[in-house]
């Protein structure tokens, strides 16, 4: 908060100290003089007091109140963002009423004439003071206050509310125009980090390029900034405020023009001279205009802001707009770009904090897969004294380590970034930034996923319950919680559920000695998986205060994600539509393009369009960029690729939603919500093959549990070729995306390849799903039953046969193998495969009888 | 573990039941004897029963008899088709394997045959009734006759799992005897006080370590359900960044003087009645030019902007084109094309269009306006004058081209026509001409 009290005289701010016009200082206007330089030289109580004075004199006046907040809040140490928020609430209500009374007032007060000194509410008590006759006329406008809205948005923004700062900035950004430099600029810089923080490409780009249009930072990339945006703002001046002569004709803006008018006096100019004005036609029939026309256009199209109070020098400007290019280009995945993007970041950085642009390299080259060097630049930039940067350097080296599938050295630096934070937090005093500093719940949602990769699903749950305060509204995030509710099923943790080892085996009784020896095979029918189905509350509280890992919670979250899913996916569509509505009013209506969006310089709707293909073309992200970087098509291009991007994403997310919720459906023996889930899963389009399997298979075991047999034998079958045959489900280039990804540095490659061959990573198990042949396997294996369900045992000992031979080890394949020769009444060949199969444990019977087989 | 078929207090009822039967009791006393607990659960033992009835060699024959006895008595005081072992008891009537007077029991227990046979076979123990059984007495009728009057009058099925109803029996024989050993044989049973051999064994141990295991649960197909593959982690991790610093504003309107402001406003109040002195109209430019906000708060509003035009027409051009980047300029601009034609607003549109760049529309739809104003003017003399006004008005338009000639080709050629005595008239359609 800069108030540069030496700067007034350059600008002459209609909200400026406007004394020397009168010069008599009003009462007020000392008091509030001297409150702000109370609160710039961060002397806060002694602000307050003077804050009180001048609310005893201006009672309720919102933005005394507003400012009296502030300095409270200072002045408290920043304890109660809170109760601020409140309060700031409270005087933007008061400020909107006003306004609205304000408001009908001056429509009212117009008609009347000149009367407009009656004064308004808000100043019914200033009547007292000198001058005020005059300078106490508030208009509607004087009370929106855009302050107390950036202040909000501010505060929201610090407590990670982004989409409560989003929806008050959006509001202030749709009519910007009219607010002072300093706050427009304050509430472009927040605006363009919300936006990023909710990953809103599209939006953010048209920031950035409001804001380099309208502070006069264009085209950041093609040198010294401070000189075009002086010229242009030349330019306006120069047009608008070119004296006036007495004489309207002569109000021309251009020298050339004028001469013109000159040489071209035209006989039509003095046919109509009876009427002055009709002179000015004379400068009408006149060519050479062009130029004049086209300067006039630049200017007054881009109108920069001249920005006359900046409490940001130009150069920190530039390099602000260029970091938030730079993010905004690592968002949307654009790596090319935001190489180069970073470089000149880099370059306009020189001999400043460039902390945040060594951070954004290190995270380019995190993306690109250079892990080495991004740990490298990050030992660079970091200032590891820093409680905060320290927590963000260990977070971002966790990142590293789990991409390169060490988990178990990534949870160190997950664990160390944490700690971080928590000593961050007993700071004092307290700073506002201390509350966005602190990351921790971000730094724990990396955690949960670290864990989920250990396998330890009960730490992990406990990680995303916590992150879930920032991460409630991410589908991607409650698909997580279930999958640790799953893991925990798997791995036998919830109360009730199998031991993995009980899971997998076949328990076998044998009962009795000798010729009267008996084996009783237990868990005969399906393993009784689900635990406390009957529990109404899902979310049911443990001892340790978090809600119980179970299969019905599972299916909550998995609800929850899709529910998420659905909604984005319909305000996606919902925003498409208007658009398209307006480009239909563009070309009906008079063409008031500004009005269709309440984006400024937004490009419109129709050059979208063509650059869609371009999109698409260059899905590879190879963009051919023209020069300077971030014209508009370059950016509707790397946005719409980027979309494409979000897009395929939600696909694959809604395909692991619906199969995950199949399976939770099956093992909570609701058949008719697995089969509904399973079908939904197979009509998504361009589901990946994985899924479609497990769709298929999921979609089978409920037709059967529904005594569907033959239709369940037909959704298998379509993997059949010719009688008994089946083909692979999917191929090993479909389980790429699963695999861990091992990176290697592009510039290591040749050094590191035969390192990187005989190291065998931590995450071997990372890849946790069957192998084509393994799938192949289930498929007959589960052919095999349905068969055996039908009745024809020969085409399930045949399925089961080569179940067997693919998938040796499933008991459940033994199992359908064994009841298949039972049925044939071959127990002969049920026993001794019983007595092959390594899943068989065999245990004496509860009568102690000491036989072990 | 599955569960368990039975409880503690019923396998020691069966274990006793089973034994009862040797001694010289009659089968109706071991009957009544066992059915004297009321919390027997009847379906569980008698399911219990069947399964060891299925393993020929588990019960000894007066075993047989008694078990067989209870799974009729269980469910006699219902139709028969109503007993879930009907079907079972009728298979076992029919097994040409069985023993003879085994299936003669069971159809006697069915009532086959002689409908009023009293149950005077019960009144002797099992041991009585094969010793006395004699083969030529009792004839076997065909399956078929047998289902059909026991199991026809059966309810149909009640909904059962498919796979389930599907399921077998878990229990498995695994005689553990020398190999080329029958198993079946004696020898191999347990003598008390013998030295065990290998391969023998304990029926009794045997019988009660089933009993004790049972289970409800048969052994059905099984299926395999993947579980999915955990969704890859590909742009998951959050990676830290350090944040922008947002401070809190001072709101520095704050009891600001607006006298400044107030000033314009007054004038612009002012200059929407009448025309400006020369000196209040350069106050008013100068000041909109040193603040570039203040356009925003001089309360002149779209309504008010006709009044502005006529009176003014060099301040509205000057606001208006302050005001292109405003959310409301499109309002502005709907005005001043709707408002009445005149000199002031052709000169204010003539300006913007050198200006800054006004939508297409906007421009088609004011010159159309203008045309038909002209057609429309009764006076001949004004008339004349706004003819002179377009024609100049256009044909600046068309050398700077701000308007496309095609765009409005036939309109204009149509009003050069009709107004081509009038000389700027004509000398607009000589320019159409030259630009074909």
């Amino acid at each position: 908060m800069d108030l540069r009290d030496s700067s007034p005289s350059s600008t002459p701010n209609r909200d400026g100290n406007a004394g020397d016009d009168d010069g008599v200082l009003s009462v007020t206007s000392a008091l509030a003089k001297d409150a702000a330089l109370y609160f710039q030289s961060r002397k806060f109580a002694e602000c307050v007091d003077v804050l009180n004075q001048l609310n005893s004199k201006k009672e309720n006046d919102p933005k005394v109140l507003h400012n009296i907040a502030i300095a409270e809040f200072f002045r408290d140490g920043c304890s109660d963002p809170k109760k601020l928020l409140e309060v700031l609430n409270n005087v933007k209500k008061r400020s909107e009423e006003l306004a609205l009374a304000s408001g009908e007032q001056v429509e009212s007060g117009s008609n009347i004439g000149n009367n407009i000194t009656s004064g308004s509410k808000g100043s019914g008590t200033t009547t007292s003071l000198p001058a005020s006759n005059c300078a106490s006329i508030i208009y509607a406008d004087e009370f929106v206050s855009s302050v107390a809205s950036l202040n909000i948005a501010v505060i929201w923004f610090y407590l990670h509310e982004y989409a409560k700062a989003l929806s008050v900035l959006e509001h202030v950004y749709q009519n910007i125009e009219p607010i002072d430099e300093t706050t427009a600029l304050h509430i472009c810089l927040l605006l363009l980090d919300v936006l990023l923080a909710c990953r809103d490409a599209s939006k953010s780009a048209d920031v950035l390029n409001y804001m380099e249009k309208a502070f006069g930072v264009g085209n950041v990339s093609q040198g010294e900034n401070g000189n075009t945006a002086s010229q242009q703002s030349l330019n306006v001046v120069g047009k608008s405020s070119s004296d006036p002569n007495s004489s309207l004709i002569s109000d021309v803006s251009c020298s050339d023009l004028a001469a013109s008018v000159n040489a071209s006096e035209s006989p039509l100019s003095r046919t109509l001279s009876e009427d002055p004005l009709d002179e000015m036609f004379s400068t009408l029939d006149i060519g050479g205009q062009n130029l004049a026309r086209h300067t006039g256009l630049t200017s007054a199209n881009d109108l920069p802001r001249i920005t006359v109070d900046r409490s940001i020098s130009g150069v920190d400007l530039k390099l602000k707009l260029q970091l938030y290019k730079v993010r905004l280009l690592l968002l949307t995945r654009n790596v090319k770009l935001a190489k180069r993007e970073v470089k000149h970041a880099m370059n306009i950085a020189r001999g400043r904090d460039s902390s945040m642009a060594l951070f954004l390299k290190a995270q380019l080259e995190y993306a690109r897969g250079n892990h080495r060097k991004a740990i490298k630049l990050l030992m660079a930039s970091s200032n590891r004294t820093d409680a905060a940067m320290s927590s963000m350097f260990n977070n971002n080296l966790g990142c590293i380590y789990y991409q390169l599938g060490k988990y178990h050295t990534s949870a160190v630096f997950f664990s160390k970034a944490l700690s971080n934070c928590s000593s961050l937090q007993k700071e004092k005093p307290l700073k506002l930034l201390t509350f966005s500093q602190d990351k921790s719940l971000l730094i724990t949602y990396n955690c949960g996923l670290q864990y989920l990769a250990c396998g330890k699903p009960l730490l992990a749950a406990h990680c995303f319950q916590k992150a879930s305060l920032v991460f409630y509204k991410r589908p991607l995030m409650w698909l997580r919680l279930a999958e640790c509710c799953l893991m925990a099923v798997e791995k036998g943790l919830v109360k009730g559920s199998w031991a993995p080892s009980d899971r997998s085996e076949v328990r076998v009784s044998v009962i009795g000695k000798g010729r009267w020896r008996r084996l009783l095979i237990e868990n005969g029918t399906t393993r009784n998986r689900h635990v406390d189905s009957v529990e109404r509350d899902v979310w049911a509280l443990g001892d340790d205060g978090q809600p119980k890992l179970s299969l019905p919670l599972a299916r909550q979250c998995l609800y929850n994600a899709l529910h998420l899913l659905n909604c984005s996916e319909l305000s996606n569509s919902k925003s498409i539509l208007p658009s398209d509505s307006s480009l239909e009013e563009n070309e009906l209506s008079d063409g008031a393009s500004s009005k269709n969006s309440n984006y400024k310089n937004l490009p419109s709707n129709d050059s979208k369009a063509s650059t869609m293909p371009a999109a698409l073309i260059n899905l590879n992200g190879d963009l051919k960029e023209p020069k300077g970087g971030t014209n508009q098509e370059g950016i509707q291009t790397f946005i719409s690729y980027y979309e494409d991007i979000c897009r395929r994403e939600n696909q694959m997310i809604k395909q692991a939603l619906l199969a995950n919720l199949a399976y939770v459906e099956l093992e909570l023996e609701n058949p008719l919500k697995a089969l509904s889930a399973a079908r939904a899963l197979l009509e998504l389009p361009g589901c990946s093959r994985i899924y479609v399997f497990l769709g298929h298979v999921y979609l089978a075991e409920a037709l059967c549990l529904l005594n569907k047999p033959k239709e369940a034998a037909e959704h298998l079958s379509i993997y059949l070729s010719g009688e008994s045959n089946i083909e692979l489900p999917f191929g090993l280039e479909d389980c790429e995306q699963w695999r861990v990804k091992k990176h290697i540095d592009c510039e290591e490659a040749n050094v590191g390849a035969a390192a990187a061959k005989n190291s065998s990573p931590e995450g071997l198990e990372d890849f946790m799903f069957l192998k084509p042949d393994e799938a192949r396997g289930t498929l007959y294996a589960n052919l095999a039953a349905v068969s055996a369900i039908q009745g024809d045992l020969e085409r399930a000992h045949h399925f089961v046969t080569q179940a067997l031979s693919l998938v040796p080890d499933s008991s459940e394949a033994t199992m359908t193998a064994i009841y298949v020769d039972l049925m044939l009444g071959k127990s002969q060949e049920a026993v001794s495969k019983l007595k092959h199969c390594s899943h068989v444990r065999f245990l004496p019977s509860n009568q102690q009888f000491n036989k072990s087989s | 573990m599955g569960k368990k078929m039975l409880n503690f207090e019923e396998q020691c009822k069966i274990v006793n039941l089973l034994k009862s039967s040797s001694e010289q009791k009659s089968i109706e006393e071991t009957l009544t004897e066992f059915f004297t607990n009321p919390k027997l659960r009847h379906f569980n033992v008698c399911y219990s029963l069947s399964l060891l009835l299925q393993d020929k060699m588990m019960l000894s024959s007066t075993e047989r008899l008694v078990a067989f006895a209870i799974l009729h008595r269980s469910y006699s005081s219902q139709k028969s088709a109503a007993n879930p072992f009907i079907s079972f008891l009728v298979n076992a009537a029919c097994d040409e394997g069985a023993e003879n007077y085994e299936r003669a029991f069971i159809l006697h227990l069915l009532g086959f045959g002689n409908s009023n046979s009293s149950k005077e076979f019960l009144k002797q123990s099992a041991s009585e009734y094969i010793k006395k059984f004699d083969p030529s007495s009792q004839t076997f009728p065909q399956k078929e006759q047998l289902q059909k009057q026991y199991l026809e009058k059966a309810h149909p099925e009640p909904y059962a799992c498919l796979l389930k109803s599907t399921a077998v029996k878990n229990v498995l024989a695994d005689p553990d005897v020398p190999p080329g050993c029958d198993a079946n044989s004696a020898e191999f049973d347990l003598e008390p006080g013998a030295k065990s051999k290998l391969g023998s064994g304990d029926r009794d141990e045997a019988l009660s370590g089933l009993i004790a295991n049972l289970s409800l649960e048969g052994l059905i197909p099984h299926w395999i359900r993947p579980l999915p593959p955990r969704f890859p982690v590909d742009e998951e991790l959050v990676w830290l960044n350090p944040d922008n610093n947002h401070e809190l504003q001072w709101d520095q309107g704050m009891c600001a003087d607006t006298s400044r402001g107030a000033a314009v406003r007054d004038l612009i109040a002012k200059a929407l009645r009448g025309p400006l002195a020369p000196n209040q109209q350069e106050q008013v430019l100068m000041e909109l030019a040193n603040d570039p906000k203040l356009v925003y708060h001089c309360g002149l509003t779209p309504r008010k902007l006709p009044e502005l035009v006529e009176s003014n027409p060099l301040i509205a051009v000057d606001v208006l084109i302050k005001l292109i980047n405003s959310p409301e300029i499109a309002e502005y601009f709907t005005v001043l094309v709707n408002m009445d034609m005149s000199l002031h607003s052709m000169e204010v549109v003539n300006r913007l269009t050198t200006a800054v760049e006004l939508p297409k529309e906007f421009v088609r739809t004011y010159i159309t306006n203008c045309i038909s104003s002209c057609e429309n003017i009764k006076d001949k003399y004004m008339q004349n004058r706004l003819v002179r006004l377009v024609c100049v008005f256009l044909q600046s338009l068309i050398r700077n081209r701000i308007i496309d000639v095609k765009d409005l080709f036939i309109e204009v050629q149509a009003f050069c026509i009709e107004f081509s005595r009038i000389r700027e008239a004509a000398g607009l359609f000589r320019l159409l001409k030259t630009l074909e």
